[in-house]
């Protein structure tokens, strides 16, 4: 499931600080789009109002046509942020059945739950409790948490931002799996111009604040991706054009 | 490996009775050697004497106090917990009235117990509600604080899946609360014999505090010594209740050093 994402003229102030202005995006179905920008550039914030949970001072956000809050309303929405947000009361397959309890969902649960804890390479570890697991598995868990309800429209804020190196590129990988099973549309925010320009169909660079739209890149490289891509010429020239178009002050 | 455990377990335990034995001696010596009257200092086997004399009557009297202490600490906790769940929801109700709850628990319980014998009689029920008033605010404090302080981002994560208020306190701020609630619980478990003893200080004709005021007023100081000792291991039989029922509730957390 996934949906389109109709973004016009967006601007939000907060008092007299305007943080993003007229910000317009066209997204498709199934798209994967990364979205960089200097840190402190309004980012969250866009994200935020894309998933309904603020409100733009003016502008319009359509989701499949409809207003982002009755979206998430409706369990249409998935939130991943830079921390995992795992209970830590919770064992790990019960933190992950959480947004299924809260929506009141429990079709064929079971099956589902065995399905996405196999994607994300969590089989095993069901019964163990967060502080139990490694940073990346924590990542992991709050990946197949999102994913579990199959939401139409996947919003990620920094989600492997705060993971070393190693594993950030494995999570990228097995994200860009479970994208591809499910079928969502995706907004990536992150700081790094490799992974946006790793995972995304496009890249949206945002300038600093006020943000506005800098500039959109296609970018080109085959599906799937895979380790092979980093080595890729046409990846690192991508990179730099990315890098180029970012303005860090 | 098996042998150095059960080496470690005697040391745990084995020291502290090492210890207590060593005190209890030398507490004799000095009661024998210096001739103490036994009405100032009586020796720990004329106390060791004195439980095993009384029996039926010392046990019949720390029921009384622990049923008292237990009942207030039972009612009071509830009562703490409903009131901490308005004042984490509304800020109002808290600006208003955490003044007057701060003020009521530095009032000395003892100043209060003339009062609650007036008013509850010399009863049960005076006692229950000292020991009730006095157990009442750690868990108020601990509980408010437990229900607040939950994790921005999970509040998001709530907000983002549309979760009800009722959502938002049940799957969140209740089991964030639990391990303040139980630290509170530990203080006010000791706290509320407290209260039922210094209630029956001022007004009773049974329980561990009223034994304790008729054997000094009649000088039987080893009957003294035998109610201060029972409510001793009623106390800390109380405090590992609570410890024990922590455990058990809390098995998620990072196994801590008591």
């Amino acid at each position: 499931m996934s949906l389109t994402l109709e973004a016009n003229e967006v601007t939000k102030s907060f008092g007299s600080l305007q943080v993003l202005n007229r910000i317009s995006l066209s997204i498709a179905k199934t798209e994967f789009i990364s979205i960089v920008g200097p840190s402190g550039c309004g980012k969250s914030t866009l994200l935020k109002i894309i998933g309904g949970l603020i409100k733009p001072t003016s502008g319009t956000i359509l989701l499949d046509g409809v207003s982002p809050v009755r979206r998430r309303r409706e369990g249409y929405l998935g939130f991943v942020f830079q921390k995992p947000v795992l209970l830590p009361w919770r064992k790990l397959e019960q933190n992950v059945r959480l947004p299924l309890e809260i929506l009141h969902n429990h079709s064929s649960s079971h099956v589902r739950i065995r399905k996405v804890l196999e994607l994300l390479g969590l089989s095993g570890f069901e019964d163990a409790y967060p502080r139990q697991l490694s940073g990346g598995m924590q990542q992991r868990a709050a990946l197949a948490r999102v994913f579990l309800y199959e939401p139409s429209l996947l919003l990620m804020d920094e989600p492997f931002g705060a993971v070393d190196e190693i594993t950030r590129t494995r999570l990228n990988f097995k994200l860009l799996n479970v994208w591809e099973e499910y079928q969502s549309t995706i907004l990536f925010v992150t700081h790094s111009v490799e992974e946006a320009v790793l995972l995304a169909d496009r890249v949206v660079v945002l300038s600093p604040r006020p943000a506005k739209v800098e500039a959109m890149i296609n970018i080109t490289l085959p599906r799937p991706r895979s380790m092979e891509t980093l080595n890729r010429n046409d990846f690192h020239e991508l990179v730099q054009c990315t890098r180029a178009k970012l303005k860090t002050t | 490996m098996h042998k150095s455990k059960i080496k470690n377990y005697l040391i745990d335990f084995g020291t502290p009775v090492a210890f207590f034995i060593g005190a209890c001696g030398l507490w004799e010596a000095v009661v024998r050697l210096f001739h103490i009257r036994p009405y100032m200092l009586p020796a720990p086997t004329a106390v060791f004497k004195e439980i095993i004399n009384q029996n039926f009557t010392l046990l019949e009297h720390t029921r009384v106090t622990m049923t008292e202490a237990v009942l207030g600490f039972l009612i009071a906790n509830t009562l703490a917990f409903a009131v901490a769940t308005l004042f984490a929801h509304s800020s109002f109700l808290e600006k208003g009235l955490y003044p007057y709850a701060i003020a009521l628990k530095t009032t000395p319980i003892v100043a209060l117990a003339p009062l609650l014998v007036l008013w509850f009689g010399t009863d049960i029920r005076s006692k229950v509600v000292a020991a009730g008033l006095i157990s009442f605010f750690p868990v108020l404090v601990n509980a408010t604080r437990g229900l607040r302080t939950v994790d921005e981002e999970a509040l998001d994560l709530f907000e983002s899946l549309n979760a009800s208020k009722w959502q938002v306190f049940r799957f969140l701020r209740f089991p964030n609360s639990l391990p303040y609630i139980f630290s509170a619980l530990k203080v006010s478990s000791s706290l509320s014999i407290v209260g039922a003893i210094v209630g029956e200080f001022v007004g009773a004709n049974q329980g561990l505090g009223y034994l304790i005021l008729i054997s000094s007023y009649h000088l039987e100081t080893a009957s003294m010594f035998a109610a201060i000792v029972a409510a001793a291991i009623g106390g800390v039989a109380f405090f590992a209740l609570v410890s024990l029922i922590e455990r058990r509730v809390l098995v998620w957390q990072e196994p801590s050093e008591e």
